[in-house]
């Protein structure tokens, strides 16, 4: 049995999450995630990720792109345990995930933020109870748990409406609860799955820099999109999925475009 | 796990799925109800069985040929006996006269020829005896001669107690109904509260939740449901129970010679104990079925 990842604790009552703005020029080299040979099948013939090897280090934001089905998602997937690896294996924070017990699970992902295209929040819930759930899991005290949730809402632009019925919001609102919700806890990775992929091109942009404003206070992104105008609009580093394999340009979008002979415009 | 956390969600879910907690609610009362009337009946029922075990009369028909004589000496070796309070004679004429009281045959009492009734000595006890001493003692009288035939009133008590017997069979199989009835509502109504909080529960996995804190809340709501439908339903059953009472209790007292009582505090309790852990079975045995965290 493999130990969960450390860090599970309840996100420190003076441990303010608004941390100092993080210089990515000067990378933390220390590795969160390494995914070594990792190979997932969903049907026997074809495999959606063959032969994965990534390395992510600490305070990287890095996006990962490629076409439809090209298997963003499932690389995500596999990160917080909603699949496990066929071969290979993923280290976070220096734990195998894939080797973790059904029972660790939980508290990998108390150690990971995650975001989706389709928001999950709770649309009957208030905006303060979709935030705040992801502290009652830790078992957060409510007076740190009001603390922190006015933080994080106050991060996403969303000060003052906690009170608010989420599912009255706009989709770029929900998403916002959504990202405050992955963010309340600190985490050390946060995952953002296609998170503007319901959103109009400047709402989509809006969300992107708030994941850079997150990841300059210091938290690893790693953020799947196929919206190349997103990936030109910031230039950090790319990891490139076709069926399943990686290409990876950590150059940014124009140095891996420009070994393209043609860079195709994907779509959903 | 943080209770007070447990509880907030618990009241948030009830929130959430008010309808459908209302009409299982109302179900359970229902069913609850049914079961507390019958445990009602059956302890009223025991009290008047218990009573009439311990009778305190007999009575002695004489034979139509007994002689005065005989029938004062019967009587003087009864009143001397320790255990009779008081003999009192009925002629056969007061036999039919007493009849005719209580029936309503006032209006042609010519049906009954006079001699239609024994005479007999109305034997009260002065102390309660058990039904083997009672026995023993009406087999001492009927060695006398002017005894004809001593009416204990076991035979009636004792298809009495074959009715309570019956009667507590049924309430058995009452309370299996009830037992099964509130599995099913309470399994029923949380397998619709998984469905509707599919959602939240996808949300809850994805934040880290583990599976005691996802099913916590659901446990909860089945024991609650089922405690405070069982509390409702005793609180019912002692309104009826007052409201009837007030009506009808000088009538059964006379009757029965008991007064009724409500179900004690401590079966009370238990109804409501037990119906709580049938909840939690309930909601349990739900959550394992359908709530795949």
């Amino acid at each position: 049995m493999t130990d969960p990842p450390s860090g599970s604790e309840v996100p420190g009552a003076r441990r303010s999450i608004i941390r100092k703005k993080h210089d990515e020029t000067a990378p933390n080299l220390k590795p969160i995630l390494i995914m070594e040979e990792v190979y997932k099948y969903f049907r026997r013939d074809i495999p959606t990720l063959r032969n994965v090897n990534l390395t992510v280090h600490r305070g990287e934001f890095v996006f990962v792109t490629g076409p439809s089905g090209s298997g963003k998602s499932t690389l995500l997937q596999l990160i917080y345990r909603q699949h496990t690896v066929d071969s290979g294996r993923i280290l976070f924070s220096g734990r195998d995930v894939s080797r973790l017990t059904d029972k660790s699970i939980p508290f990998l992902r108390r150690n990971l933020g995650i975001v989706f295209q389709d928001f999950k929040v709770v649309p009957h819930w208030t905006v303060f109870e979709n935030v705040s759930v992801a502290l009652e899991i830790i078992g957060a005290p409510a007076r740190v748990l009001r603390v922190r949730v006015s933080e994080a809402l106050e991060r996403v632009g969303l000060a003052g409406r906690g009170n608010d019925r989420t599912g009255a919001l706009s989709g770029g609102e929900q998403q916002r609860v959504a990202i405050a919700r992955a963010i309340v806890t600190d985490p050390a990775l946060l995952l953002a799955d296609e998170p503007t992929g319901n959103l109009d091109p400047q709402l989509a942009i809006d969300i992107l820099t708030l994941f850079q404003e997150i990841h300059e206070s210091g938290t690893t992104v790693l953020f799947a999109t196929h919206d190349h105008s997103l990936l030109q609009s910031a230039p950090h580093r790319l990891v490139v999925l076709d069926e399943g394999r990686v290409i990876e340009a950590s150059q940014g979008i124009r140095a891996w475009s420009a070994r393209q002979p043609a860079p195709a415009e994907t779509g959903t | 796990m943080n209770l007070q956390a447990i509880f907030q969600r618990t009241q948030r879910g009830f929130r959430n799925d008010l309808r459908l907690h209302a009409v299982a609610v109302v179900s359970l009362i229902v069913a609850f109800l049914c079961l507390g009337t019958a445990l009602l009946g059956m302890e009223n029922l025991s009290r008047i069985a218990d009573r009439w075990s311990q009778t305190q009369h007999l009575t002695v028909y004489l034979r139509a040929d007994a002689s005065a004589e005989a029938v004062a000496q019967l009587r003087t070796s009864l009143t001397s006996l320790r255990e009779i309070g008081k003999v009192e004679y009925v002629s056969a004429a007061q036999a039919r006269e007493l009849f005719l009281q209580q029936t309503s045959l006032g209006a042609e009492p010519s049906v009954l020829g006079e001699d239609v009734f024994p005479a007999s000595l109305e034997i009260d006890l002065a102390t309660r005896l058990a039904p083997e001493r009672l026995e023993k003692l009406a087999q001492g009288i009927s060695q006398f001669s002017a005894a004809e035939e001593i009416e204990t009133y076991r035979s009636f008590i004792g298809q009495f107690h074959t009715l309570l017997e019956v009667g507590r069979t049924g309430a058995w199989g009452l309370s299996l109904l009830v037992l099964i009835c509130v599995l099913a509502v309470i399994g029923n109504t949380i397998r619709l509260a998984v469905l509707n909080r599919k959602a939240e529960i996808e949300v809850l996995k994805l934040c880290g939740a583990t599976d005691a804190f996802v099913r916590s809340p659901f446990l909860v709501e089945g024991v609650l449901q089922a405690a405070m439908s069982a509390s409702l339903a005793m609180v019912l059953l002692l309104f009826a129970y007052l409201l009837l009472r007030g009506r009808v209790e000088s009538t059964l007292t006379a009757f029965t010679g008991v007064s009724s009582v409500f179900l004690s505090p401590l079966t009370v309790a238990a109804v409501i104990a037990a119906a709580g852990m049938l909840g939690g079975l309930g909601s349990a045995w739900s959550l394992r079925r359908y709530l795949k965290v």
